[in-house]
């Protein structure tokens, strides 16, 4: 019976943790490899602040604290614990380190602080560790009999977990959860569309940090005892094979592989060595880690979606309204259709009432590049570029292959930082501005590479990029669903009329990564469109798309400049130039080659030779 | 004074160690593109068939070329069988990290449930000893510090004068652009397999000499050693490896004799965090990569 009990409780602890993990891996794709510290953090901060004074007990086991605290502040401790532990990290999760690297460092720092606490005795009794720490309420509030104790806590530690769950649930469902799992998909992407990566992972790390510290004070109330041996780096592993073989990205999934790996392997074992207790001693601990590795590589090969895979999140789309008519239908192609995505450019309609009431202060140039420059290790990739993108226009970027238009282009987003110049929007220098804040001013920008949030419907990349609802935050997710309903319908709405007008509302509910390339072209734009730009930077909109749609991809662009729309387009194709945009600038081997439209061009002798006739 | 020059003789050991295991794993970074979390792992491997083939009587020299050989192979393997098929699918850095971490622990625990929990003792006369004041070698450290010196020079050779070497610096910086200038990078990769996997079987063999007592998992903490002397050099960069594992190497057993050895890591655990922070391109500031 007391056997059935631990079991229990180390399910549910483990159920706890994965989901915690599951949060910060699946969900958000902070692949934390230093997980298990913030469980550790979580036992002895519990155990710290129930166990009395280490003077009171004949100098057996040292360690700091020792507040003897009641019930539930031990608790509450461990996971404020785990959530402070998670600050120091932020800088390891920011924008510029790959994700790996910071894997790395995560896993380096567990290894070196179990290496530490090992050996430093002072700070919780060393290799021992920490023993007889008192459980909750066990000083005599309540006088159970220890069964019915154990039976209680089991029942608490169960319903505890289940809270874990449904508040998990709470927030991944929100907006600000389809920010994380946009986040996870791309985080570039995200960036230039107006995500605080920085803020939005530290906020991971630190709920992820909180729920392991919570899972480890809950543990060391039942086990009261908590040493180095039991927070080894290679735990994080069995914690992360449960989440893969689960399901990653599906918090169900990560109950089901809590209760498979760490609880499944650990019976396995027992009931083996049980009934054969002649085998060497090391032998079946070694096949258990044998095994784990085994798992994640295989499941990582034959189901990396787990068993359980993350569910689509379906969204209704609204019906047309009866004016709009045969949407979907390709003739009712975008240019047909150009004036029914009313408030569509809110904020850039905003923008011009502004600029009209002010008298037009600060004129038609809302974007200017001031000696730009770019250098990757000595090559030039952008060097002393000058030029002015004036409102409301349709602007051409032209130029051989390597003539530095991806990289101005990146510099304008913020996505890349200059090594020398100045770069205006609507008079303010942004130069200094990270991509996030640029897009939240309207300057947003689409990628060369195909760049949607693959494991994300249509609808969902439209909706993560739009700004201003309520629920993508955390504390918008945590007041629930009635807080951001509202916002979450307009976006919907706003959604639907900019995914009609491109004709993609059949496929609003499937996954973006399952379109076809000119499909997936398309999407980067509308998602762009969500972000209500002000400029719009695109990369190549129309490179590999059927030139049908090509044409009409290029209508919608110029119905937009005439509603006020600014866009600066990076782009192969003569011919669309010629058609759609004006003026044209030219690049070549990092500088401005020249500018006008392209009759203009035509004319210039050394812009036909770098360009025009090559 | 003399403290300090033995604790130099240490760190002069353990940098030549970990010189050789460093530049075999940011040379398979930079060319494979696979952070080989097994590496420690592969090791461990060479380690004990180097053992095995001196237990068996055979010279040291033929034991240290076997565990050469041996990792060798297994490194080719692992890559054809494990990583080149994750890789060709798409998948993420990320993901290869995971898997390389499941390999970690197929091959590390497989290996103790062959050779069961124990340390089996490697330790081998050490022939003459030799004094500079403070500072104490014996002949195998010396000859060990003769190997990682050796080493290092056909690395150099390697990359800067031969065609392998350049072509293995093209796929490193840019795999499709080598490819299109009609390198063969399948092969140079699978080559680069071969060397970085014979590198780390030497290293393996080399660390258990020079510790004396070895088991399946001495080589867990010494993998942080050499990810904190490849990050300070910057991942892919074989000469900022050589410098960061001699930086690494009497950082760590030099600080060990200043205060307690126990915490001797805590310079390789702070240095890597820093570069992480800082400057993850590494102390030379190589090539931004991705």
């Amino acid at each position: 019976m007391f056997y059935l009990i631990t079991l229990l409780v180390y399910g549910a602890v483990d159920v706890i943790a994965c989901l915690g993990l599951s949060q910060q891996f699946g969900v958000a794709g902070v692949t934390n490899f230093g997980f298990i510290i913030f469980q550790a953090a979580g036992a002895y901060v519990a155990a710290s602040l129930a166990l009395p004074s280490d003077t009171s007990n004949g100098g057996y086991q040292i360690y700091i604290g020792g507040l003897h605290l009641p019930f539930p502040m031990p608790l509450i401790g461990a996971a404020l614990a785990g959530a402070l532990l998670a600050l120091p990290f932020t800088f390891l999760v920011g924008r510029r380190l790959r994700g790996d690297f910071a894997a790395i460092g995560l896993l380096v720092t567990a290894v070196l602080l179990n290496l530490l606490v090992t050996d430093y005795r002072p700070l919780f009794n060393g290799d021992a560790g920490v023993a007889q720490v008192p459980g909750p309420l066990q000083s005599g509030i309540f006088i159970l009999s220890s069964t019915t104790y154990r039976w209680v806590f089991v029942a608490a530690v169960i319903v505890l977990a289940a809270g874990v769950y449904m508040f998990l649930r709470r927030i991944t469902e929100s907006p600000y959860g389809r920010t994380l799992r946009a986040m996870r998909d791309n985080d570039k992407v995200a960036d230039s569309l107006g995500k605080n990566l920085v803020s939005l992972r530290t906020g991971v790390l630190v709920l992820g940090g909180a729920i392991a510290g919570l899972s480890g004070g809950v543990l060391v109330s039942f086990i009261s005892v908590w040493s180095p041996a039991a927070w080894s780096y290679a735990e994080t592993i069995v914690l992360f094979a449960a989440v893969i073989i689960g399901g990653a990205g599906n918090h169900r999934g990560a109950i089901l592989g809590a209760i498979l790996v760490p609880v499944g392997f650990e019976e396995v074992t027992r009931l083996i060595t049980n009934s054969n207790p002649s085998l060497p001693p090391n032998l079946l601990p070694s096949l258990q880690w044998v095994a784990i590795g085994l798992l994640i590589v295989l499941f990582l090969w034959f189901r990396p979606q787990g068993v359980l895979p993350e569910r689509k999140r379906l969204i209704a789309v609204p019906a047309p309204a009866p004016a709009a008519g045969q949407a979907g239908e390709p003739s009712a192609g975008p240019a047909a259709s150009g004036h029914d995505g009313q408030g569509l450019l809110t904020r850039g309609e905003v923008a011009r009432a502004r600029e009209g009431a002010s008298g037009a202060a600060g004129g038609d140039d809302i974007l200017q590049a001031v000696g730009l420059s770019r250098d990757f290790g000595g090559v030039q990739a952008v060097s002393d570029v000058t030029f002015t993108v004036r409102r409301a226009t349709l602007t051409g970027l032209i130029g051989p292959n390597g003539a530095g238009k991806s990289t101005l282009l990146a510099l304008l987003a913020g996505t890349d930082r200059p090594s020398a110049g100045t770069i205006l929007y609507n008079g303010q220098d942004i130069t200094a501005l990270p991509a996030f804040r640029r897009a939240r001013m309207g300057l947003v920008r689409t990628f060369q590479l195909a760049s949607e949030f693959k494991r994300l419907t249509v609808m969902e990349n439209l909706l993560s990029a739009a700004p201003g609802n309520r629920g993508d935050s955390f504390r918008g997710a945590v007041a629930g669903r009635r807080y951001w309903r509202g916002d979450e319908a307009a976006a919907i709405a706003r959604a639907t009329d900019i995914l009609r007008r491109f004709g993609l509302d059949k496929l609003a509910n499937d996954y973006a990564g399952d379109l076809s390339g000119g499909q997936r072209r398309l999407v980067e734009i509308m998602r762009a469109l969500m972000a209500e730009p002000d400029v719009l930077l695109l990369d190549e909109p129309m490179a590999g798309v059927h030139p049908e749609l090509a044409r009409r991809i290029g209508d919608t662009l110029v119905g937009l400049c005439r509603e006020g729309l600014t866009i600066l387009m990076v782009e192969h194709e003569l011919a669309i130039m010629d058609e759609f945009c004006d003026p044209v600038i030219v690049m070549a081997e990092g500088s401005l080659l020249a500018e006008g439209t392209m009759a203009q061009l035509r004319e210039r002798t050394e812009v036909v030779e770098a360009y025009l006739v090559g | 004074m003399s403290l300090f020059l033995a604790s130099v003789g240490f760190g002069l050991i353990t940098s030549a160690v970990l010189a050789i295991a460093s530049v075999g794993f940011t040379l398979q970074f930079a060319v494979t593109d696979v952070l080989n979390l097994a590496f420690a792992a592969v090791m461990t491997a060479g380690a004990f068939v180097a053992y095995w083939v001196n237990q068996a009587g055979v010279s040291v020299w033929i034991g240290l070329a076997a565990a050469m050989a041996a990792c060798s192979v297994l490194s080719v393997l692992l890559n054809l069988a494990v990583y080149a098929p994750f890789q060709r699918r798409g998948s993420s850095p990320i993901t290869l990290v995971i898997v390389s971490l499941g390999m970690a622990l197929i091959i590390e625990f497989g290996i103790q449930a062959v050779v069961g929990g124990v340390n089996v003792s490697y330790s081998m006369g050490q022939g003459r000893t030799f004094r500079a004041g403070g500072l104490v070698l014996t002949t195998v450290q010396i000859v060990i510090i003769a190997i990682s010196v050796a080493v290092m020079a056909a690395v150099h050779v390697l990359l800067r004068y031969s065609r392998l070497g350049k072509a293995m610096r093209a796929t490193a910086a840019n795999r499709t652009l080598a490819r299109n200038c009609g390198i063969r990078a399948s092969r140079v990769i699978t080559i680069t397999w071969a060397i970085t996997g014979g590198l780390c079987g030497l290293a393996g063999a080399v660390f258990a000499i020079d510790i004396g007592s070895f088991g399946p998992t001495s080589d867990d903490l010494f993998l942080i050693l050499i990810l904190a002397a490849v990050f300070l050099g910057g991942p892919g960069d074989a000469y900022g490896a050589m410098i960061g594992a001699l930086v690494i190497g009497l950082g760590t057993e030099v600080s060990a004799a200043y205060i307690q050895p126990d915490y001797k890591y805590v310079i390789a655990f702070v240095a890597l965090l820093a570069m992480l922070a800082l400057r993850p391109t590494g102390l030379l500031g190589a090539r931004a990569r991705g």
